[in-house]
Formats: structure tokens, sequence, C-alpha cells
């Protein structure tokens, strides 16, 4: 029997920056799975661990939020399973976090709680700040006064977390018997008692209270039927219901009615000078150095990520290559085998060299965020980004979108409007992204002369600023267009709590790394990898006359200019390719994309680009028949001294290397991205008109750079 | 909920290193936010900083520190 016993569901809920989540790393540590509220993209973390004692709990970190009127998507849904006992997320008890060194703020959300039926234990986090700060809180008055148990913790330390177990067993017991559910003791308002009672027949299984807020969110609600709306939103226009009036009045009260409790039961030393973190942020935010220590942290970020990912990164692809090499010559020959080795482990390939870059940036970004600097970026870079259609928010997005767009789009959940949220998601992918990287190295070092301007700057170096750039301001600009395209009246608004500075949590930086990896390598990866083999498979099959033509007129020419064997091979292998489905299809789209100054073999690498754009560099290795001599160096030099049968001239000169460099700048080639863009907007419509949007300006901007410099 | 006070004094208004005490709110949908941020109406508020490019302000309010844009700064009255 005992085995059998449902998991208690314990949902740990508080205000934003009130050490929720590090609380609930440290409960469940590796044992979270982050899963979706039903229909909706807000992402909520739960994990199972067992309770000293042998009761399972099933825990639900819950987003954060300030009260029960919620303003975006993520807070919504925290209401909606707090009121609907039926939501598979609706919790049996609560643990509500609020941070002690701000309770009197944190205090109005679990006065509300307190109406809703569900039983309640109030966790006093980050009671080590608290002794530190000389504050003294009287726990035993405060679960008096409140009459629901308060516990004292640390979410950084863990200390007293198993008073907080003991408290949930106790709990749990005590639910079992009876309903305890505690009450706040809010007196409504003479015009909310009208609606409350006008409502009961419609919502009689509801308290009073919990009624009231089916009022406020008559809208938007999921679990109301169409039938139970029409009643209820008669009902609100019959009473001219507003809800605004009705919230403020409501807030008010509570803060008047808990306000005395605190300063009974908390003893605070009142400290004249500035903290610690507003001296900080004297510097940190200040109008002029704040942007130079901005511009330093970037540089220290982007500088990080290039050296210290380059060697996991040479050693994946090092890895892969063997492996590759060794499952080759230890298989039987057959179709199998190069479906294995070139299509299988180097898609896998493929999608790890990513890894090392990714979890490296979200390392830094997590540690930025932890230390609280993140909202400061955020604070110092609103205006700006409103100018184009952005919020300060943003500014993370744009920033981790220099590594892989894919979480950088999954971090804009937290911009609360949908306007400003779809045009981050919209103009991400502009910012030039790790594989842009071996692309623009192959093309920069053919077309750019490696020369010193100015004393001290690499005219190649230079190039590749200016390409990441161009990539800022084609997001930028594009912002500005969003921003008076897309029609919408719901208030914008930037109000950001800026937490005091902290020393990063490392658990907290390591689930984030490991979370945002493993969305990468499931979200991306699965799309890398079914693209990888599909075109393993155009570009290894085509019609069968046309490949026994191909392999006929390759032996010939071996033999007629006495090529080695593995000369004869590369070259077999480059005719094959010209033959395939592959290179049918390049060829097919050489009439469009000629006015750019690319031939059929520029067009099957840019086709292959939709795996992961670095997919480029391999391609054109095997086109120009390299064989496994795929570095961007022995590619350079090939590429050096490609002829345009035409003109008799390079193939590879400045027109088109500047304009494929422009193509790869702007056109949206990543399959991935713009799944996880479909998914995030919910319609295939924002991916369409994004994939369109880049295409067009890479198209344009391409042709116009080769005809003018041609 | 728009007053109209000849000597209304409003938070954006102020210049950086002011302190007041909060009167009221000119909008509803702010008014609901702050307060329930826990900047309510009787609490004392300090500007702390200005962000830069005519952007932001960073008010400090008991322990609560907030930024915000000059259209929310705009609704806050002081007393």
């Amino acid at each position: 029997m005992e085995s059998e016993r449902k998991p208690t569901r314990v949902a740990l809920i508080g205000n934003p920056n009130c050490g929720k989540t590090s609380l609930f790393n440290f409960i469940t540590g590796l044992q979270q799975k982050v899963g979706n509220f039903p229909g909706v993209t807000v992402d909520i973390k739960s994990a199972e661990t067992k309770l000293p004692d042998g009761d399972v709990i099933s825990w639900v970190d819950f987003p954060g939020l300030y009260n029960l009127y919620p303003t975006s998507r993520d807070e919504k849904m925290v209401v909606q399973s707090l009121l609907d006992t039926k939501d598979i997320y609706h919790p049996e008890l609560i643990c509500y976090v609020a941070d002690v060194t701000k309770l009197e703020k944190h205090l109005l959300l679990l006065d509300q709680l307190r109406d809703m039926q569900i039983p309640l234990i109030l966790v006093l986090n980050m009671i080590d700040l608290a002794q530190k700060e000389n504050l003294e809180i009287n726990a035993e008055l405060l679960a008096k006064k409140l009459n629901i148990p308060v516990i004292s913790v640390s979410g950084r330390s863990g200390e007293g977390i198993e008073n907080l177990f003991d408290a949930i067993n106790e709990k749990i017991e005590r639910v079992k018997i009876s309903i305890d559910s505690p009450h706040s003791g809010y007196k409504f308002s003479e015009d909310e008692k009208i609606i409350i009672g006008q409502l009961e027949p419609v919502f009689p299984a509801f308290s009073a209270y919990k009624r009231l807020l089916i009022a406020h969110h008559a809208t938007w609600l999921p679990f109301i039927s169409a039938s139970e709306r029409i009643h209820l939103l008669s009902i609100l226009g019959e009473n001219s219901f507003k809800s605004l009036p009705f919230q403020v009045r409501e807030v008010t009260h509570r803060y008047n009615s808990f306000t005395p409790l605190i300063s009974t039961v908390l003893k605070k030393k009142v400290s004249d000078g500035f903290t610690f973190s507003e001296k900080l942020d004297g510097l940190l935010t200040h109008r002029f150095w704040g942007l130079i220590v901005f511009l330093a942290v970037l540089t220290f970020l982007f500088q990080s990520l290039y050296i210290w990912a380059e060697w996991p990164m040479t050693l994946i692809e090092e890895g892969f290559s063997s492996l590759s090499n060794y499952v080759s010559t230890h298989l039987p020959e057959g179709w199998f085998n190069p479906f294995l080795t070139e299509g299988l482990i180097a898609g896998l390939g493929g999608i790890l060299v990513f890894i090392p870059q990714i979890a490296l940036l979200f390392f830094l970004i997590s540690i930025l965020e932890e230390i609280g600097y993140m909202s400061r970026a955020a604070f110092l870079f609103d205006r700006i980004m409103q100018l184009f259609g952005l919020n300060g928010r943003s500014m993370v997005a744009l920033i981790s979108g220099g590594a892989c767009a894919i979480p950088a789009i999954m971090s804009t959940r937290t911009i609360a409007s949908w306007k400003e949220r779809l045009i981050t998601i919209l103009v991400t992918p502009f910012i030039s992204c790790s594989a842009r990287i071996p692309v623009y190295t192959v093309l920069i070092g053919l077309v750019i002369p490696s020369k010193t301007v100015g004393y001290i700057f690499n005219l190649q170096g230079l190039a590749f600023l200016g390409l990441y750039l161009l990539g800022i301001f084609a997001a930028l600009i594009s912002g500005l267009l969003l921003k008076w395209w897309i029609k919408s009246d719901e208030p914008s608004f930037l109000l950001l709590e800026l937490p005091d500075y902290k020393l990063p949590v490392w658990r907290n930086v390591g689930l984030t790394v490991w979370e945002k990896v493993k969305t990468f390598t499931l979200e991306a990866g699965k799309i890398i990898l079914i693209i990888s083999v599909v075109l393993w498979f155009l570009a290894n099959n085509g019609p069968s006359l046309k490949i026994e033509a191909a392999q006929k007129e390759a032996k010939r020419v071996s033999i007629e200019k006495q090529l080695s064997q593995e000369e004869s091979d590369n070259l077999s292998k480059a005719y094959l390719l010209e033959a395939s489905y592959a290179g049918i299809l390049g060829k097919t789209i050489e009439p469009v994309i000629r006015p750019l100054g690319f031939d059929w073999k520029i067009g099957i690498a840019l086709l292959t680009s939709f795996a992961a754009r670095e997919v480029f560099v391999g391609t054109m290795a095997t086109i120009y028949s390299l064989g496994q001599n795929d570095d961007e160096l022995t590619l350079r030099e090939r590429l050096a001294v490609e002829k345009n049968p035409e003109t008799g001239k390079s193939r590879y000169d400045l027109a088109t290397g500047i304009s494929l460099l422009l193509f790869y700048v702007f056109a949206m080639q990543c399959m991935s991205t713009l799944a996880v863009v479909k998914r995030e907007t919910k319609s295939w419509k924002w991916p369409m008109i994004q994939f369109l949007g880049m295409t067009i300006i890479a198209y344009i901007s391409s042709f116009i750079a080769f005809q003018v410099l041609s | 909920m728009v007053k109209v006070h000849t000597s209304e004094k409003i938070l954006s208004c102020a210049k950086v290193g002011v302190k007041g005490v909060v009167s009221h709110f000119k909008d509803e949908h702010v008014a609901c936010r702050l307060i329930s941020m826990g900047l309510v109406p009787g609490c004392t508020i300090e500007i702390l900083h200005k962000a830069p490019f005519g952007g932001g302000w960073y008010v400090k309010s008991d322990c609560l520190h907030i930024a915000m844009r000059s259209e929310e700064a705009c609704c806050i009255v002081l007393r």
C-alpha cells in the first residue's frame, strides 16, 4: 500500500527574486524536469522527491508573481492552476516563499493566497542574509498571528530545510483528515459582495474570493465553459464591473491590514547611508560609466567564449571524425556504412560541436543573472531598445543570440508585452550566431587581405567585426519596421525590480547550463539530425543514369590525368555529388542565385546550410573533392584557385565573396530556429514572415553587393 | 482617477536625489502594478539614478529598488 500512495503536490510560490528557484534547486537538484502548461509555452519545473519519513512529494516551481492579478502569460498560468482544482499542477499544499529581508512587500501575495482554500506554509527565505543585516524576526509570533506554520530557511546553504520537511509532513497528515483552509480576514467592499453573491449560482463550488478572481479574469480563464462565460460576462456588464479600481482597493486594504503586524514581528536596524548594492549601482547604472562597464562585460563574455570554447570544440570535432573513420573501416561496405558515418555520425557531431559555446555562454549569462547584473543591463538599455520596438529585457536574448538563436528565443518569455516579445523573437536570428563563424572564417580569409590598417587593426579582424555589427544593425532596423507594422493596444511597461547584488549560487548556475544544453540538444538537435540525414541522402543518391555517367566520367578523367587513388576517389565523389539530387537541386536554383554571383556549387552549400550554417564548410569541401581535409584552411586554399569558366578569373573574387558573406549574415537558414519560433509564437505565420523577410533582405543586399563590386 | 492639482508634484519632474512621499497614481494600470510590487501611497520614494539616452528611472522605496520608464514615473504623484 505504501508504495501506491499518490505523491502530494506541493507548490513553491512567491514573488520574483524571492529565492524560490534556489530553494527548489536545493531540494530537487538534477531530478527536476521542465514541463509545459498544457497548450501554452510556459515552462514549469517539477520534480519528485521522497521526504525522510517516506512521503513522496511532487514539487512544482511556479513562475514568480506579485499578486493574483497577472500581466504576463507566465503569471496567468499560476492563477489558473490555483483556481482550477482539476488543473494538472493544482497544488495540495503551497509553500509560500518570502524573502525575509523584504517581508513587508512579500506578504501581499500570501495574504491573497490565504483566501484560496489551499493549505499554506510560509517559508522565510534568506535567513542567512537576515542575520548579516541584523534583522530580527519573531517567526513564532508571525505563525500565531497568521495561523499558518512559518519556517525559516536558506535556499542558498540549505539551512532549515529539515524543519520545512517536518512542517510539510505534519501538514500533509492534517490535510488528509480535513480541509485545512486558512483565511486572511480580508473584508470585501459592498460592490465586491454584490458580484460575489450574483456569481454564487454560476460557480457554486468556488469560495467567495475565488469567485471574485473569476470575475476579474472572466475573459481569459480557460476552464470556464462558453455558456458560463456568457452568463458571467452579462452579470459583470449589468453591474458595470471595473477590474482595475477593485484591484487597487483590494490590494491597498490588504497592505493596510498586515503592515501593522510586520512591525510587531520584525525588528530592523535602520541604516541611513547607502547599501552596498546602491553604492555599486552608482557605478554600474551610471549614465556613462554604466555603459563602459557593460561594454567591458560584453567584450569579456565574447572573448572568453571564443578562447575557452575552442579546445573542447576541436576535441569534439576530432573525436567524431575518428569515430567516423573507425566505424567506416570496421563495418562492412554498403549503403549502411556511409549512411552511418557521413549521415548520422556527422550529423550528431554537427550538433554536439555547438555545445561548448552554448554551455559557456549560458554559464556566463547565468552568473550575471545570479549576481543581479542582467536587470541593470535591461534598465540601462530599455530606452534604446524601446526605440526599436524591443524591451530592456530583450538584451538577454540579443546577447544569447551570439551563441545560438534557439535558447535566445526561448529566453524572451520573461518579456510581458507580446508585441515586444514577438519583435525580439523575429530579430534575434540576425545576430551572428556561432554557426556562422566557420563560414565567415573561410570567406573573409579568402577575399579580404590580411593587412594592417591604422597601425593596430587587422583588416580581416575589422571585416569580422563589421559582419557582427551588420547583424546587430539589421536586427535593430527590422525592429524599427516591425514596431510600425505590428499593431498592438496592450500597454507596454518596464517595471523591473532590481534585486540586491548577491554572490552566485553555483548550483543554480550549473542547473541553468544543464537545462539550456539539454533544450538545445533536444530541440535543435533532432531537426539538425533529420536534415543532416535527408541531405546526406540527397547528396548520395541521384537518377541512376546520371550517376553511372558521372562514375564513368570520373574514371576517364582520373586515368587521363593519372591521378593517385586518393585523388581519383575525391574526384569521383565530386562528380557524384554533381549528379546527385542535391546537385540537380543546386543546378535548378542556379538561375535564381546567379545574379548574386553564386554558381550551382554554392547553391548546394546554401541548401545544406539549412541543417546548420557551418555545414557550408563541409559541403564545399566535398564539392571541391577535398575528401577528409575539410578544415577551413585547406578549403580556403582550394577556393582561392577556383576559376570561373566563363570569365577565366578567380571564382571567389571580392564581389562573390562579399555577396556570399552578406547572404550568410542576413538569410534565415536555420530550420531549428524556425521550428522554435513556430513553437513560441503558436503559428506558422511568424516563422514564415521571418523566413521570407530575412531571405529577401539577404537576396537584395547580396544582389546589390555583387552587381556593384563586379 | 485623474485629479487636477495645480501644485501636483510628479515624480518624473523631480531630479536625481529627490525624496518624497507617494500621494497617489494617475493611471490605474500603473497603480495596480506598482502597488502589488509594494509601492503603495504613503511610501517614501527616492530617485537614485536615471538611465542614459533619456531612459528610465531607478527609484528606491524602503527596501525595494525598482526600474521604471518615464511613462510610469509620470503617473506617480508626490505629496
